[in-house]
Order: structure tokens, then C-alpha cells, then sequence
């Protein structure tokens, strides 16, 4: 495989990788526990803003021409840390505003206005931010201690993402499968008949919509250290349909649905039209792009609201074990 | 901070205002009636200042245009409901499935725009007038005409809903649908009414709303969508009145604020109050001096 | 008169009640729900909550659920104040509500409908979550035998894994119920439990609530449905235009004008 074929295809299986994190966040958030996060993309873009500012120089040095806070050089893994705790607290903070009380539908349209509004002050605030340039000359995790050449260094990405993805894997799936899964569905079906049986239904939300922040920051730390550039217009609050997008269509509720999703939507249907010859006017074809994630979304809402891979039968056996994924 | 400076923000305040009036009573009048958030209303006002954008460019005056553009959102937002809303909510879409309808027909519909016309600004041709002074207010006349324009609107919309039988029809709907229609109601025809009345208010604050910032772009509407569910929730979602309150609010605070602190940060005065609102009094302002025992307009 | 004829018979000796509600007062905006409601439910009995519509027992049952927080008055459950506490702290408490519109979590099986109710899962927090099956299966284990009993002495041990949703009406009243037991209650609050329900189910489940009553559970049931009142309670309080009209046994019922008045007016 050639070289260039090469750093095409790695690239591409760490924009998964990173997709495939944020939709088993947002897939926490939403399709097990109802949440309707529509402000779901600042959540990533705090993680990857963390993981810059705090891998970058200092910003005072001498030549460095980019205005943000900290710039502690800190070496990997402390800004993915960071990150996830960034991403947390954050969450915590929306939740607190907007998790008590409201309507489902609600809570989505005021994180949409939250979504709306932080992309604002970011590109305001030049001294914190940088302004709409955003953040460039990030560096790339461990690349001066290991010395690879370009090609391979991609690989190793590849394979560090992985590893992470694992990780991520590990906490939702313990999650999902265990009793607390169980009662946060059940919050998400009914959450007054939720609450008359004893669940704290705000503490439920809450909980999940903190670990699904700090996940989705750590798929944003991931990101801007590969791409190695971080500027607000890239965290836009249209990117939470994508990735919604995707979650509804790989089914929500499943962790493989999760995946399909990323492939299809933010990974596949972005790329496929890479390589449609530019037709019309520049702009056209993003657009038409657009037009078609949200036609997407109303065909699955109306076919198959269920997603390709619906939400998994819980059974249990004799014993009262319940039965794993791959048994029927 | 000169008290002139301050005062002349009070008047650019009352005519934004005057543009969010019109658009929240719309967007809170459909919500009481249908019981959908519909986060493709910035969208659908976009497509109405578009339209008449069209009108306008082929010599229609712009305040024939206004015109068009409410019949143009109330024709739309009526075939909108009539062949997406209405048609996912009887194929059994659960409520909150419904604000992701609203998402996906938002994304369409300004992404279309975005493709028919291109990445441009538009500008009305809709000369402002001279200036008229109020003391350290000043304004054009062309905004003076919105402010009037938003008055007559917001009185009109006070008589239909107090005095006329529709006007009682529509908040029978609004507060118990089942009893309505057991009562002999027609709700679907109120539905479909309720639909093109605030999609001409809808289609109205989109025109005025650029003859005010003298540009838009295919994303304008879902833009100034933030600060009318700002004044909608202010006001209590699904209360007219407190929408109306909820609109002089924040259109004075985000003015006073861009003159004050910044004008970058305009929406985030209008973000603050919903914050705090949310925190304190989720309801809104009209619940809490609501007379009905049920809720309704 | 009335009210002194209530506080006569508790200074009679009888054990003190589970469950007391003492001048409660309901207001939205201008229109009252409730004025001056006071009863005691004891400990033991099926308690019948009757009346015609209008009569304040919906609220009442929002407020004893937790739902709402009245206006004045308060909620005394085993002596102590409850008013106000929210409905998740009542169910720690021992009291439990059933809903009466379908409440199922539709897209869970009846079995997991069972299991959420279980109190005190380890398996619920977020470390015990973390800590995998190994730390959680034995419990689970547990709980699900107690849900399989439960389903088999309710003969719907064959739909343990049928999603909720996909249950008819009655199927589906019979898993709240259930689900409510898990809780194991000391109180429960029963809104219209026989609604939609076929007769012959209905019977089945009036013979399982007077099992429960056996058993030590005390229930509040409103319900409309006069020959399941007949059968299960007693007492019985009678509630119109939101106070209580009387509380009596139920052999006296019929002997109070009182409340065949309002049943004719209502």
C-alpha cells in the first residue's frame, strides 16, 4: 500500500475512532438515559481546547504569536486526564442549570441556546482563546521521545486511539450492562413512575450526562492532538446533529449501533463526498450535504426510529444471570 | 459611560424589542397550541425574508414585502405542519421525538437556502427614512415604522384572543385539547389556524427583522432564534403576554449590554437572564402572576 | 360534627395510623382543590378514598404521593412529618404510589420493570457499576428470584421478557402493581388500580391486594368502581367538593345521608 494510501486510511481510522467515542457518549446520554444533549459538540470542543492550551508552550515565549492561558507543555496522558475532568465539570454546570425540572424536548432547545452562545464568547474572547483563529502548532503526544517518521507515527496514533477507545468502551459498556443501566433507562421511559419508586431522577440525569461529558472531551483531546489545530468554527453547534445523527441511526440504546453510526454519518458521508468531482459553487456540495444529514435523520425517524441496531433484549437464564450480548 | 449613550441604547432596545415581540408571540403561540418546540421557526423566518428578498429585488416596495413574507410563513409553516409535524406526530412520534423532527426540518430548510442562494449577504432595497430625534434617542424612520408596526401587531393579537370566538376557540385548545374538542371545537382547523398565524408573524419579524439589520445570510433566522426562546421562556412558554414582557426584556438588556460591555457579547446578556430564569423560576414570568387554575393563554 | 365523631373514635384506643393527613389545603391560583382535608389511614386496612369527580381525591394523591406540596396542612407518615418530601424519599420511606395511566418503562421487559424497583442495588452506583458483574451478580440473582415469584403468584411469569409497552392495559396494571411490591412497601398508595382492567383480572388482583392486606401492607385505594370498594375496603373515607365528608366503616357507609347526597349531586 503506498505510503500516501497509507496516511489516508490511519487518518481516517482515528477520525473514527475519535466519532466512535463521542457517539457512545452521546449515546450514554441520550439513548439510555433520554437526554437530549443538543449542546453536546462544546463539551468535545473543552476537551480538545484543555488538551491544546495545556500541551502547548508557554504563551509568553518569544516568537509565539497565538494568545491563550497555561501553555504547561504537560506530556501525555495529563492533558487527556485534564481533559476529561474539564469535561466533567462543565457538564456539571449545564446539568445543574438545566437537568432540574424541565421537559425533555425543553432541556434540548436550552442547550441548543447553550450550544449557540458558547461558540459566541469563545470567538469573542481573543485573550482565553485566541479569537476566531483558534489554536495551531499543537503538539503530537510522545512524537519526541518515540522519533518515528511520519508514516509510522500515524500508526501509532492509530493504535493509541484504540487503546483509548478501549478504555471508553470499558466504562460505558460497565455502565450500560449493570443495574445502574437498567434504572437510567427506566428514568428515560418514565421518569415520574422512575421517581415513585424510589430513584433520585435528576441525580440519574446528572450522572450520566457527566460521564458522557468528560468522554466526549476526551474524544475531543484525542482529536486535537492528531490534527494538531483547534479553532471554534470547526465546534460549531450543527456538529451535535451529525453526531446525533449518527446515534439515532446506528440505534440508539446499542454500542454497535454507536459504531455504524460513526462509520456511516460523520466518517462515511463526510468522506464520500471528498471524492465527488466540485460541482456548482463552492459551498454547494456542503451544503447539499447538510440537507441531506437532516433528510436522513426524518427517513430513520420515520421508518426505523429504532436505529439499524435497536437497544439490546435484556433476558436472564435459570439461574438468574442475565444473558450476555452474543446469547439468545 | 455617557447617559446619552445609555439612553440612545434604550431606543435601539425598544426596536429590537419590537422585532422579538412579533417573532416570540409567534413561536410561544404555537407551542400553547400544538404543544411542539419548533427550533425550525428561526429557519422558516429566514425562508420568509428570503422570499421576499425576491419580491423586493424585482421593485416591490419592502413594506409591500412585509406583507408578502407573513403570507408566505403563514402558507409554509401550514403545508409544514400539514405534511411533516402533523404526519410524524400520527405515526406515533413520542413528543420529544418531535423537537428532533423540528431540528432535522430546521437543517433542510436553511441549508437549502444556503444552497439556492450561496454564501452571501443579502440586502434589502428599503431606504430608513431620515433620523428622528427624541432627545438622545435617535432612530430612523424606518424603525419607528417597525416599532408601530409591532404595536399594531401585538394589539391585534390581544382582541383576537380576548374578544373574538376564534380567539376563545384557540385558548380552549391551548389548555385542554380533549375538552375542546368534546366541547364542539374544531381542533384540527384550529391547529391548521394556529399554524399560519404564527407563521405570519413568523414571516413578519423575518422581513423586519432584516429591514432592521439591513443584511441576512441563510443562517440570520436560526441565529436570532436564541434570543426569542430566550423571551419566550422568560415570558413562560406558551404565554403571548409573557412573551411580549419576556421580548421588551431582553431587548433592552441585550442592547443595553452590546453598549455597556460589548457588542460581541449581546446574546450572552439575552443567555444570562434565561440561565437565571431557569435557575429560579423555570415557568417564567406569567406563571407566576397567572390567574387560571389551568394553563393556557 | 363530623370531625369530632373521627377524633371520638381514635380517642377510642385505636392503634395509632400509619399513614394521617391533618387540614390540608390546595390552591391553584384562585380555584380550591382542597379545603380542610383531614383522615387517618391505619395501619392494616385496605382504606377506600371515594367520591364523585371533582371531589379532590386525584390531589390528594398527588400530595400523599409527593407530587404536589399542599398549600397548608401536613402529611404525617408513621408519626412523622412527610409533607412535601419528594416522591423518591416517600418510597424510601415505605410509601408507594401506583399511577393511574399506564407507567410501565416500555422499552424495558417486565422482569427489568421488577428489578428496578428492588431498593438498595449495589450494582446502582457508580462504582459498583465500575466493579463489573462479579460485585453485582449475587444480589441481582437474588432479586431476580424475588421477581420471578412475584410474576408466578401474578401467572405472568411467561411475559418476563416481553418489553413493558407491548402488554395490554391490564397485563400492564398487574406489572405496577408488581413493581410497587418490589419496593416491599409498607404503605401503598393505589390511584384507581381496577381502570381498564378486565373483571376477571379484577378479581384475581382484588384476591392478591387482600393477600397483601393479610400480609401486613396497608393500602389507600381511590377507586370508582363501587363493587370492588364493597369487596376490598375498609374503612372507607368519602370525599366531595374537596373536604372529607365522613370516614367510616364500611357496613355504615350507606346509613350516612351525607354521602348519598353527593353521589346524587356528583
Amino acid at each position: 500500500m503506498s505510503g500516501a494510501v497509507q496516511f489516508y486510511i490511519s487518518t481516517l481510522l482515528v477520525y473514527l475512532a475519535v466519532d466512535v467515542m463521542a457517539c457512545w457518549a452521546l449515546n450514554l446520554q441520550f439513548g439510555v438515559a433520554g437526554l437530549m444533549n443538543f449542546a453536546f459538540i462544546i463539551f468535545q470542543a473543552a476537551g480538545a481546547y484543555t488538551a491544546a492550551v495545556l500541551t502547548l508552550g508557554s504563551p509568553d515565549a518569544s516568537g509565539n504569536f497565538q494568545s491563550y492561558v497555561f501553555g504547561s507543555s504537560m506530556p501525555f496522558p495529563l492533558p487527556l486526564l485534564a481533559a476529561a475532568a474539564v469535561g466533567a465539570v462543565l457538564s456539571l454546570v449545564v446539568g445543574l442549570i438545566t437537568l432540574r425540572r424541565l421537559r425533555s424536548d425543553y432541556q434540548a432547545m436550552v442547550m441548543l441556546v447553550v450550544s449557540i452562545i458558547a461558540t459566541t464568547v469563545v470567538t469573542n474572547e481573543i485573550r482565553l482563546f485566541n479569537g476566531p483563529a483558534g489554536l495551531s502548532t499543537i503538539p503530537q503526544p510522545l512524537a519526541d521521545v518515540l522519533n518515528l517518521d511520519p508514516l509510522d507515527y500515524q500508526w501509532f496514533y492509530v493504535a493509541m486511539s484504540v487503546v483509548i477507545c478501549a478504555v471508553v468502551y470499558f466504562f460505558v459498556h460497565r455502565i450500560t450492562v449493570s443495574p445502574l443501566g437498567r434504572t437510567l433507562r427506566a428514568v428515560r421511559d418514565n421518569d415520574a413512575a422512575a421517581a415513585a419508586l424510589g430513584k433520585d431522577v435528576t441525580r440519574m440525569r446528572m450522572f450520566a450526562f457527566v460521564v458522557g461529558g468528560a468522554i466526549a472531551a476526551v474524544s475531543g483531546a484525542v482529536l486535537v492532538q492528531f490534527i494538531g489545530a483547534w479553532a471554534p468554527g470547526g465546534w460549531l453547534y450543527p456538529e451535535t446533529f451529525v453526531l446525533l445523527g449518527a446515534v439515532i441511526i446506528g440505534g440508539r440504546g446499542n454500542q454497535l449501533g454507536s459504531i455504524v453510526g460513526a462509520l456511516l454519518l460523520p466518517v462515511g458521508f463526510a468522506e464520500a463526498t471528498r471524492f465527488l468531482p466540485p460541482i456548482g459553487r463552492p459551498g454547494l456540495i456542503d451544503a447539499l450535504q447538510w440537507v441531506a444529514i437532516g433528510l436522513l435523520i426524518l427517513l430513520f425517524l420515520w421508518f426505523r426510529p429504532q436505529g439499524i441496531f435497536p437497544e439490546r433484549r435484556r433476558t436472564f437464564d435459570g439461574s438468574g444471570t442475565p444473558n450476555r450480548a452474543w446469547t439468545r | 459611560m455617557q447617559a446619552s449613550l445609555i439612553v440612545a441604547a434604550v431606543g435601539f432596545g425598544l426596536v429590537t424589542a419590537s422585532i422579538l415581540a412579533i417573532a416570540a408571540v409567534g413561536f410561544t403561540l404555537q407551542y400553547a397550541i400544538t404543544n411542539i418546540l419548533n427550533i425550525a421557526y428561526g429557519d422558516v423566518m429566514t425562508a420568509c425574508a428570503f422570499a421576499a428578498y425576491v419580491l423586493n429585488a424585482s421593485g416591490v416596495n419592502i413594506w409591500v414585502c412585509v406583507v408578502a413574507g407573513a403570507l408566505f410563513g403563514a402558507f409554509f409553516s401550514l403545508l409544514l405542519n400539514r405534511f411533516v409535524f402533523t404526519a410524524f406526530l400520527r405515526h406515533r412520534t413520542p413528543l420529544y421525538g418531535m423537537i428532533i423532527v423540528s431540528l432535522g426540518v430546521g437543517l433542510i430548510i436553511q441549508n437549502l437556502l444556503l444552497a439556492i442562494g450561496g454564501p452571501n449577504f443579502f440586502s434589502y432595497d428599503a431606504p430608513s427614512g431620515s433620523t428622528v430625534r427624541l432627545g438622545a434617542i435617535h432612530l430612523t424612520q424606518s424603525q419607528i415604522a417597525i416599532m408601530a408596526l409591532s404595536v399594531a401587531i401585538m394589539l391585534a393579537v390581544h382582541l383576537l384572543l380576548r374578544h373574538t370566538t376564534l380567539g376563545k376557540a384557540m385558548r380552549a385548545t391551548a389548555s385542554n385539547p380533549a375538552l375542546a374538542r368534546v366541547s364542539g371545537i374544531r381542533t384540527d382547523r384550529i391547529v391548521d389556524i394556529a399554524w399560519m398565524l404564527s407563521g405570519a408573524l413568523c414571516g413578519v419579524a423575518g422581513v423586519v427583522l432584516v429591514v432592521n439589520t439591513a443584511t441576512f445570510a441563510a443562517s440570520t433566522g436560526s441565529s436570532f432564534l436564541v434570543i426569542i426562546i430566550a423571551a419566550a421562556v422568560l415570558g413562560g412558554v406558551g404565554h403571548p403576554y409573557g412573551a411580549m414582557l419576556g421580548a421588551l426584556t431582553i431587548g433592552l438588556a441585550t442592547e443595553l449590554s452590546a453598549t455597556m460591555i460589548s457588542p460581541a457579547y449581546k446574546d450572552v446578556a439575552a443567555f444570562v437572564i434565561l440561565a437565571i430564569v431557569l435557575l429560579v423560576r423555570p415557568q417564567g414570568i406569567m406563571a407566576a402572576l397567572r390567574t387560571e387554575a389551568t394553563g393556557g393563554i | 360534627m363530623i370531625g369530632s365523631a373521627l377524633t371520638a373514635q381514635n380517642a377510642a384506643g385505636q392503634s395509632p395510623a400509619l399513614l394521617s393527613v391533618r387540614d390540608v389545603h390546595q390552591r391553584f391560583g384562585g380555584v380550591s382543590a382542597c379545603s380542610g382535608v383531614s383522615f387517618d389511614v391505619q395501619d392494616g386496612t385496605i382504606t377506600g378514598l371515594i367520591g364523585p369527580n371533582g371531589a379532590g381525591k386525584s390531589t390528594m394523591v398527588s400530595i400523599i404521593g409527593g407530587a404536589l406540596r399542599p398549600t397548608s396542612g401536613s402529611v404525617l407518615f408513621e408519626g412523622h412529618d412527610v409533607t412535601g418530601k419528594l416522591p423518591h424519599e416517600l418510597s424510601r420511606l415505605g410509601l408507594t404510589r401506583t399511577f393511574q395511566t399506564s407507567s410501565e418503562f416500555s422499552r424495558l421487559t417486565v422482569l427489568e420493570n421488577l428489578l428496578v424497583a428492588a431498593p438498595s442495588q449495589v450494582g446502582e452506583t457508580f462504582l459498583g457499576a465500575l466493579r463489573g458483574r462479579r460485585y453485582w451478580l449475587a444480589q441481582e440473582r437474588a432479586r431476580v428470584g424475588q421477581a420471578r415469584e412475584l410474576l408466578s403468584r401474578f401467572d405472568m411469569r411467561d411475559k418476563e421478557s416481553d418489553l413493558a409497552g407491548d402488554l395490554s392495559g391490564g397485563q400492564k396494571r398487574l406489572v405496577e402493581i408488581m413493581r410497587a411490591l418490589m419496593t416491599k412497601p409498607k404503605f401503598l398508595l393505589l390511584d384507581e388500580p381496577m381502570v381498564g382492567v378486565h373483571p376477571d383480572l379484577a378479581l384475581r388482583l382484588a384476591e392478591h391486594l387482600e393477600r397483601l392486606r393479610d400480609e401486613g401492607v396497608t393500602m389507600l385505594m381511590v377507586e370508582h368502581e363501587m363493587s370492588i370498594v364493597e369487596r376490598l375496603c375498609d374503612p372507607v373515607i368519602v370525599m366531595a367538593q374537596g373536604t372529607v365528608l365522613v370516614e367510616t366503616p364500611m357496613r355504615q357507609l350507606r346509613q350516612h345521608q351525607a354521602v348519598v347526597d353527593a353521589y346524587l349531586a356528583g
